[in-house]
């Protein structure tokens, strides 16, 4: 026989697989801001794990439990109760209250502006390409090679990137910065990352934009700073106005 | 089974029905409510099947990375038209299909209010329907725009085919048969309830329904608007949606979600409805918490209205923390139900036939869909797994593990009260297990893809680690759902081919249409129980036992 204690571990590891199973990995995030969204998906899928063990027993047991035997009577004709109705109402009215509130405060981290940011990155977005232009700097990268092109940006400080489109709504996506944003025309709009570790990271469109939506592959190039500012002196510089079609102003 | 030895009801009569079959013209003229609900029922099961060969055709096209059987325009293509025919020829007529049969049935009344408005309805779904997939025959081919038809690019410049203005003509005719179903259903449920049965003591589909219904109402012209607008850039030269012009492309976001978002509780509610049908049939006992339901339904209908555009929060164009906080809100009330239905089944006397094993497999993904839900809901979370397979899994989660196990639930559950004949059980299990099999290996693995950021919408994706086991294993779930329709669709035959042998309550169930005949005959009863509770056809089986 299969003792309690034996039960209740099995039932842990079955909803922590469950957990993993349904809900997914994240890969190991390159920003600071996506290691505190790391941290706040962690909080969800326990939480989710939990509540999908009590209700996954629940409905087992019943299933296990409660089966019709041949000649058995009418079951009790319980109609509810107040009381428990209250109890898994107020609970969940907790849960989210909590959810909500470390929503708050992680999206009060990603949704932060930098009034000085190390680097401005300018994406622009375009059926089916991205430009890569560093304002100021006269420098600008556009690639519709199979890999896309490069922005290299540097590790250890706030990096601003304001992204648009030519065209139509494409989507700016990193998948290790855990973050995604829409390049819309007739709109600009901005976000901030601190990328934490060197390395080179791919990125790709997210919105559908037509019929090469899956051939805008683009790099981020995370290197130190001193490495970052040969590598802007290095490239060849437009004379202004930079090179590209204009962006719609918003 | 031992209710076919104790029959209660009026008897007989069911000959008048099956007399006139294969009459084509009275098919054709119907408007009996039954008929209308019987061609609702046919017609979106066989876009259904049109819908899923087109998805399986694209889990084989993303099994292994490179392209493989299609090009880019044709996978765009299946992906739009997938996505449009689910949505508005399968699910929404499929809400449709049961509410007409059902919903005079389950008051008591002879019909609808509007009977000829209601095959109005139906020929106008059926017609808009061949509209939108009439869209292959055009020239530049189907809609390619995705179901969502985001602009610009779906503006013409973008789109160049005419199938999208097909698809926008199309899904404008099935927008009014629901909008003018919604008026029916709505009307009848106030009208036509029979004597003694007051909004409480309505079966919980009818409430379902009846939410469902002034949902439509809100929601559908908003849809209806859109797409007009969206033609009128196209063909007409506005610029509602061309910033170039001044228009707006997040002003189609708002329109289009603003419909969207309570799309997804009218594909979902009525489905509610059902489970929270055949679950207390099948243990024995009332509905837990009753009262708690109808709130929560009532709850979920409104709220849902106010959560439309956190499938936006990716534009950086809304205010983040107010639809956060109502998406999250909206776990609340469906959570009760969740519970609820547990609570039925807890202490119950349950037996597994199959409409109980599709509402059982409905309990357990419906759980995992709106957990997944919830995380989506968070902005920071979303930021992630917006636009990526994530998405997609929690879609199908919601709609396949629950909206679709809660209609197979339901065919097996009225097929008898339909037809006069039972499906064939060994059939009907193999069928279940097959989907809850092939629906686990389908979607679970894409909710790691989404996680490590495949996006949607892609025919060819990078040969990352782990993605292509993912998408192989996925496509292998995909082939056994496609599978399992065989059983389903052998028992639908096998069932037919035999002559109607079932009771007017072979499941000893609860409301009035298992207190007439199978099938009923064309004006429902010939005599009704006394209601006093929400369980009318319980109460006499009992005061007689």
């Amino acid at each position: 026989m299969i003792t309690r204690s034996q039960r209740s571990i099995r039932g842990v590891v079955l909803a922590a697989a469950l957990a993993i199973l349904a809900a997914g990995c994240l890969p190991a995030p390159a920003t600071e801001e996506a290691q505190q969204v790391t941290t706040l998906y962690g909080v969800f899928v326990a939480i989710a794990a939990v509540i999908a063990l009590i209700v996954f027993g629940l409905a087992t047991w019943a299933i296990l439990r409660h089966r019709q035997k041949p000649g058995d009577p009418l079951p009790d004709q319980s109609h509810g109760s107040l009381r428990v109705e209250f109890i898994w109402t107020a609970i969940p009215v907790l849960i989210i209250l909590g959810l909500f509130a470390g929503t708050l405060a992680v999206l009060g981290r990603v949704d932060a502006h930098n009034p000085n940011p190390g680097v401005e990155l300018r994406v622009e977005a375009f059926r089916w390409g991205w430009t890569f232009s560093y304002p100021g700097s006269g420098v600008s990268v556009t690639g519709i090679t199979p890999d896309g092109p490069e922005a290299v940006l540097p590790v250890g400080e706030p990096i601003k990137i304001v992204v648009a489109s030519h065209d139509v709504i494409h989507a700016f996506f990193v998948p290790v910065f855990l973050f995604k944003r829409d390049a819309i025309p007739g709109r600009e709009s901005a976000f901030d990352v601190t990328i934490d570790e060197p390395g080179t990271y791919r990125g790709q469109c997210a919105e559908f934009c037509g019929i090469y939506h899956s051939r805008m592959p683009f790099s981020i190039r995370a290197v130190s700073r001193a490495e970052f500012d040969q590598w802007l002196a290095s490239q060849p510089r437009a004379s202004p106005p930079a090179e590209g079609s204009p962006v719609a102003s918003p | 089974m031992t209710a076919a030895d104790t029959p209660i009801g009026p008897a007989g009569a069911s000959g008048a029905v099956r007399g006139e079959r294969g009459d084509l013209l009275t098919w054709l003229t119907t408007t009996d409510h039954k008929r209308i609900g019987i061609l609702y029922l046919v017609a979106s099961f066989g876009f259904f099947l049109v819908g899923g060969l087109l998805a399986l055709g694209m889990r084989a096209e993303l099994t292994v990375p490179g392209l493989q059987f299609v090009d880019e325009q044709t996978y765009d293509q299946a992906f739009t038209m997938h996505g449009t025919i689910m949505m508005f020829l399968f699910g929404t007529p499929m809400v449709a299909a049961f509410a007409n049969y059902l919903v005079p049935l389950q008051v008591g009344a002879a019909d609808m209010v509007f009977p000829r408005l209601n095959a109005l309805s139906f020929w106008l779904f059926l017609f808009g329907g061949v509209i939108v997939l009439s869209g292959y025959l055009a020239v530049g081919g189907a809609a390619d725009v995705g179901w969502t038809g985001y602009v610009p690019n779906s503006e013409l410049h973008f789109s160049t085919t005419t199938g999208t203005d097909l698809w926008i003509v199309g899904l404008a005719l099935t927008g009014v048969a629901t909008i003018l179903g919604a008026i029916n259903f709505t009307a009848t449920i106030y009208g036509r309830r029979a004597p003694g049965m007051s909004m409480l003591r309505m079966p919980m589909f009818c409430w379902n329904i009846l939410v469902a219904s002034i949902l439509i109402l809100f929601a559908f012209p908003a849809l209806t608007g859109a797409l007009a607008m969206l033609l009128f850039d196209r063909r007409f030269g506005a610029s509602f949606f061309d910033p170039s012009e001044g228009g707006d492309p997040v002003l189609w976001q708002h329109l289009f979600w603003f419909f969207g978002h309570p799309e997804v509780y009218i594909l979902a509610l009525p489905f509610f409805g059902i489970i929270s049908e055949v679950i207390p049939v099948f243990s024995r006992k009332p509905l837990f918490g009753y009262r708690a339901m109808v709130f929560a339904t009532i709850f979920i209908g409104a709220y849902s209205m106010s959560v439309w555009a956190h499938h936006m929060f990716t534009t950086a164009a809304i205010n983040l923390p107010f639809f956060a906080l109502s998406s999250f809100i909206i776990a609340v009330p469906t959570g009760i139900k969740i519970f609820n239905w547990v609570g039925t089944m807890f202490r119950g006397k349950l037996t597994f036939p199959t409409p109980m094993l599709f509402a059982t497999g409905f309990i357990y993904l419906f759980v995992i869909g709106g957990i997944t839900g919830v995380i989506v809901a968070s902005p920071p979370l979303d930021f992630h797994f917006q636009d990526t397979y994530f998405v997609v899994a929690h879609l199908h989660n919601v709609l396949v593990g629950g909206s679709v196990f809660g209609i197979f639930a339901g065919v097996y559950f009225w097929f008898p009260k339909i037809t006069g004949r039972r499906l064939d059980e060994r059939l009907g299990k193999l069928h279940f297990w097959s989907w809850l099999v092939g629906f686990i290996l389908t979607f679970l693995p894409q909710y790691q893809l989404g996680a490590d950021g495949m996006p949607r919408r892609y025919p060819d994706y990078a040969a990352n680690p782990g993605w292509t086991e993912l998408n192989a294993i996925s496509t292998v779930g995909s082939l056994l759902l496609g599978l399992g329709m065989i059983p389903f669709l052998a028992a639908v035959v096998l069932a037919l081919r035999r002559p109607p042998d079932q009771g007017n309550d072979p499941w000893e169930a609860n409301s009035l249409e298992w207190w007439t005949t199978s099938p009923p005959p064309h004006h429902n009863f010939t005599s009704l129980p006394p209601i006093r509770s929400e369980r009318p056809v319980f109460d006499a089986r009992e005061s007689r036992r």
